[in-house]
């Protein structure tokens, strides 16, 4: 009796079987004369949904350009898959997307080890890798053997680079603590700060490492202090870093405390500072290429005006105090630019040479000075940032911007 | 030298103490549910931050002060409570265990997507009610809030106690997720002990949720990490028993601590911060293999 | 209807079974073949899981673990550890680590199940929640040989069979999507026969019996601690099967493909498919498989007004519409696909009897 329901469940197969959407012939998958496909992965569940927020930020801007006829006639249709942050759905969603949907590129996943999990198939197939949001060095290292892959954002490595320089001129004999995630990017950072200290006097005296499912950080800050460190760099996600400083704070430890770019905008840094009463903040150093959603200096610039506005009308009810709109916001636009360079009858192979020749046309999210260029030898899109120093509520630059000649 | 080591693992043990706080906040709201319904909640940490959320738009976006969001947030959580059982529960309560298991998973998932969905996934602040004070007792350093965080554990612990020692509810409460069919027989509402026992924790929930989120930060994954650990905390105490949950999770914070403590000398060396979860779950697996009543419960008879 | 007619039609039912799914990626177009070979795999995941929680009545809130166990061994033995310093050189071809992957996740599951004798009910449902729990972080712990946080790169390796180009055997073509689906559901297919072998026999009663009543049971002369463990390696077998396809066809292993949602998706997906029935799992199979996808409005698109499948889009979104549907579905159809298939059978031969009468 019971086997005659496998027959009803095949029945009930078949008729969510849907059937393929076939390719357009002619102009590569993607493109049609009036609409450009392109699709990416990003967190909208799960434990990294706070970056949801990039994708949401780069689907306002590219409604933006819609709304003003899109690039060469076509509009920009960027179609972003949940993977809940787990590499396995990554690759079931960008294989959705490109032998399903076949999307025209692959935009802006999100996730160190998500881009890895599709890396290898995506250069097989020749589907382009567009501006991986993730700092991994290999993006840009690797680029001769995965010639479809290109990056974004400074690398981990670049950034941690430049703190350990920072504190070699800057501190005498310093005993650097260091609270890292403990995964690719922590231990990126960790590892580069480390070569930035070279041969200076000071050191990392210790290195407390955390994982993602710790509900708190107290007991790393507590050993970090007691090892006598006089630096504490924070190589944290936000949750994480507010705590180090709330935990520092308690323990009136105040060292000099260098903090992440991931977790510096005013935003996460306001909320660290406990309505003003926490003491350990001030002075904090870190580093950025983009703008502040919530510094002055921008009140009035043209390009924050624009993102205000695009925020306000396309992504309706979105923080635009959440930095992680910006940034996606930037990504888009660096993708226009390449889509308009790109002209009438847009090729992928097209769409990998101009994205390894970026000249640097500005872009009004990034800080002034600050471009995004690629070319022969470089396929780093994004290699400077700002130091800036937390003073009484706000970020200061100071000492100009910083390229970074190792990657 | 020594006496700087000492107060280095007095401050760790201290700091234990706090994270061991959080724990036995949940934990207790586990052991009420259940001790009042039979069930095992693993929506609670998922409540406690809807609470906490509500908490902190009551005073950010509708300027309520601090108290009267407090109370307010406890008397929205105790009917969302009540009103997830008479909606959600009730109707799986008479299956079979693996419903309502699922029910309560689909509730995690549900109110976990709510938050994120109407809050936004990036962290907010809620403040202390116990302030930022910091005291130094002979150079270990220990805040108030922490302190407050385990008084008012303790004091629920012996609300509870007076609750169901002493008034009727707490036996009406009792007997309802005891036995049911006789409950009913001698005039206890069952249906409303089980949804009271729903409110009673999830104001529980809220509680842990307003004195976590100064701590952690405000976020919607703040209750997930702790959630586990707030298990072992009630396994290890005796699910049925509040005092157990608290001295569990204060145990629990103070074992992992001088675990990652002990990691600096050669003996103890393996043991790595990845090791710092399995090392509370291997709690709750051999507690419950051992002695599955825990520290402080009392054992079952069982009848054929 | 007799016994014998039972069988009879449901040898019929599953021939035909079998020649649906043979001729199914003839009609679903390439790429659907990749996604059905998924539920495929979940398929034998459930059935594992049915004979531990179905029929022996032990719930596991952990069997996503088991199917990390088989996942980390098929991807191990295929691409080898020694390249983050483990002792285990790569060269093993995908579909025979296989039963190797069946073999170390039924063990490690036989030696799960001898403390699992234990608890019950919902303290089994914590300390198998517990495993699922543990396991990224533990593999995560041990980096020289799971390859830590960055996992193992499966695609392009030469061990994994039909990375881009086709597959030919036995004188047939086949393109890797193809070749995935046909993988996948000739293991599932064979994973459903032997399961009912198992459950129509002694066994299977044995495991029933353990179900409905442990005094029971005991007093018949069936040993408790036998037949529960038991039940725990073939369940665990099931799933390190299903976890090394999984391996293979995402092709690509690290802590996070196996997180605790994966335990849980699969506990829903035999309570949606059915307790204490096999082929109402191949719904459960789909369902899993498929609504993540739906709930955030994928292939719906003309079924749902635009506004809400923005909402659904919006970040937290998905989850929202995923809870609430488990919730929903346990109310709707309490007793599975399974349940209401059977519900509908009885009533259509209780009719007929008493026609017959």
């Amino acid at each position: 009796m019971r086997r005659r329901s496998a027959l009803i469940a095949a029945l009930a197969t078949a008729l969510c079987a849907m059937p393929v959407a076939l390719a357009g012939s002619g102009a590569d998958p993607g493109v049609s004369p009036t609409t450009i496909l392109i699709g990416g992965t990003s967190p909208l569940t799960g434990p990294a949904a706070s970056y949801a927020t990039v994708a949401r930020g780069a689907q306002a801007y590219f409604d933006s350009i819609n709304a003003k006829g899109g690039v060469a006639k076509r509009t920009i249709e960027y179609r972003i898959v949940d993977d809940a942050y787990n590499p396995a759905q990554t690759v079931q969603a960008i294989r959705r997307l490109v032998e399903q949907d076949n999307v025209f590129a692959v935009f802006n996943t999100l996730g160190t080890e998500a881009n890895l999990a599709i890396r290898d198939y995506l250069n097989q197939v020749k589907v382009p890798q567009l501006f991986v949001a993730s700092g991994a060095t290999t993006w840009g290292r690797d680029a001769a053997q995965y010639p479809w892959t290109i990056g974004f954002q400074p690398s981990y490595a670049a950034e941690g680079f430049v703190y350990g320089q920072y504190i070699a001129k800057t501190q005498k004999k310093a005993k650097v603590g260091v609270l890292f995630q403990n995964d690719d990017y922590g231990k990126d950072l960790l590892a580069s700060l480390k070569s930035g200290l070279a041969r200076s006097g000071s050191k990392v005296v210790a290195a407390e490492p955390y994982q993602v499912t710790s509900p708190d950080v107290g007991s790393q800050i507590g050993k970090l202090k007691a090892s006598g460190a006089n630096v504490l760099a924070i190589f944290a996600t936000p949750t994480f870093a507010i705590q180090a400083f709330v935990f520092a704070n308690r323990l009136g430890w105040r060292p000099l405390v260098i903090n992440n770019a991931v977790s510096a905008t005013s935003n996460t840094m306001s909320l660290a500072s406990e309505g003003g009463k926490n003491k350990s903040i001030e002075g904090t150093i870190s580093t950025t290429p983009l703008k502040d959603p919530l510094d002055p200096r921008w009140k009035n610039d043209p390009g924050m005006k624009q993102y205000r506005a695009i925020l306000a009308k396309y992504a309706k009810g979105a923080n635009p105090n959440d930095a992680n709109h910006l940034y996606g916001m930037a990504v888009a636009h660096e993708t226009v630019a390449l889509l308009k360079r790109l002209g009438a009858s847009p090729t992928r192979v097209g769409l990998m040479a101009k994205a390894r020749s970026i000249t640097g046309a500005g872009n009004p999210f990034l800080l002034p000075g600050i471009s995004v260029k690629t070319g022969k030898g470089d396929n780093f899109p994004l290699q400077q940032g700002q130091l800036q120093r937390w003073t009484k509520g706000r970020w200061v630059p100071f000492g100009g911007l910083w390229v970074s000649k190792r990657n | 030298m020594i006496v700087a080591a000492f107060s280095d693992f007095m401050q760790q043990v201290v700091s234990g103490l706090a994270s061991g706080g959080i724990y036995a906040l949940l934990a207790l709201a586990l052991v009420i549910i259940h001790r009042s319904t039979g069930v095992i909640n693993f929506a609670q940490g998922e409540m406690a931050t809807l609470s906490a959320y509500i908490a902190w738009t009551l005073t950010v976006n509708h300027g309520l002060s601090y108290w009267p969001a407090f109370v307010a947030c406890l008397a929205i959580s105790f009917g969302g409570g009540v009103g997830i059982h008479r909606v959600v529960i009730r109707p799986v309560e008479r299956g079979s265990v693996l419903r309502i298991v699922i029910v309560t998973i689909g509730l995690l998932v549900a109110i976990n997507g709510f938050v994120i969905w109407q809050w936004g996934g990036e962290p907010q602040q809620l403040r202390s009610p116990f302030g930022t004070d910091t005291y130094d007792v002979g150079g270990v350093i220990v805040a108030a809030h922490d302190i407050g965080t385990i008084a008012v554990a303790l004091g629920i612990v012996l609300l509870l106690w007076l609750l169901f020692r002493f008034t009727k509810v707490g036996l009406a409460l009792r007997a309802a997720a005891v036995n049911p069919d006789e409950a009913r027989l001698v005039g206890v509402r069952v249906t409303w002990m089980l949804a009271l026992g729903w409110g009673l924790a999830a104001t529980l929930g809220a509680v842990a949720g307003m004195l976590t989120a100064p701590t952690v930060g405000l976020d919607p994954q703040m209750m997930q990490a702790v959630l586990i650990y707030a298990f072992a905390a009630a396994i290890l105490g005796g699910i049925d028993s509040p005092i157990g949950a608290v001295v569990g999770g204060l145990l629990l914070g103070v074992l992992l601590n001088m675990l990652s403590y002990l990691s600096q000398y050669d003996a103890f060396g393996w043991f790595t911060e990845e090791l710092r979860l399995p090392a509370a779950l291997l709690i709750i697996l051999v507690v419950l293999l051992v002695k599955p009543t825990g520290i402080f419960g009392k054992p079952e008879v069982k009848r054929v | 209807m007799t016994p014998r007619t039972t069988r009879i039609v449901g040898f019929v039912a599953f021939a035909a079974f079998v020649v649906f799914v043979a001729v199914l990626p003839t009609f679903i177009g390439d790429f659907k073949a990749r996604e059905y070979s998924y539920v495929g795999i979940y398929l034998i995941a459930l059935l594992g899981l049915n004979i531990l929680t179905g029929y022996t009545g032990q719930i596991s809130l952990g069997h996503g673990a088991f199917m990390a166990i088989g996942g980390y061994t098929t991807a191990i033995l295929m691409a080898g550890n020694e390249q983050f310093g483990g002792p285990i050189p790569s060269g093993m071809k995908d579909v025979w680590t296989l039963p190797i992957a069946g073999l170390v996740a039924g063990l490690v599951g036989l030696a799960f199940g001898i403390p699992a004798l234990r608890l019950s009910g919902l303290y089994l449902a914590l300390a198998t929640f517990a495993i699922a729990v543990a396991m990224p972080s533990t593999a995560k712990r041990f980096e020289e040989f799971t390859g830590g946080g960055s996992g193992i790169q499966l695609f392009g390796t030469p061990e994994l069979t039909g990375s881009i180009s086709n597959v030919e055997i036995f004188g047939l073509s086949f393109s890797p999507n193809d070749w995935m689906y046909y993988l996948a559901w000739s293991i599932a297919l064979v994973a459903f026969a032997v399961a009912w072998l198992i459950l129509r026999g002694r066994t299977g009663r044995a495991f029933r019996a353990v179900r409905d009543s442990e005094t029971a049971a005991v007093s018949s002369g069936v040993s408790l601690a036998r037949y529960k463990t038991l039940a725990f390696g073939i369940s665990a077998a099931y799933a390190g099967v299903a976890g090394g396809l999984f391996a293979i066809a995402s092709a690509f292993v690290n802590p996070d493909a196996f997180p605790v949602a994966l335990s849980i998706y699969l506990l829903v997906g035999i309570v949606v498919g059915g307790l204490g029935g096999l082929s109402g799992l191949v719904f459960g199979a789909i369902f899993i498989a498929f609504l993540p996808l739906w709930a955030q409005g994928q292939d719906l698109g003309s079924l749902l007004p635009d506004r809400i499948i923005q909402e659904t889009q919006k970040p937290g979104g998905p989850a929202m519409v995923y809870g609430i549907v488990l919730i929903l579905l346990m109310f709707v159809i309490p007793n599975g696909v399974g349940g209401l298939f059977r519900r509908i059978g009885q009533l259509i031969s209780s009719r007929r009897y008493s026609r017959a009468k």
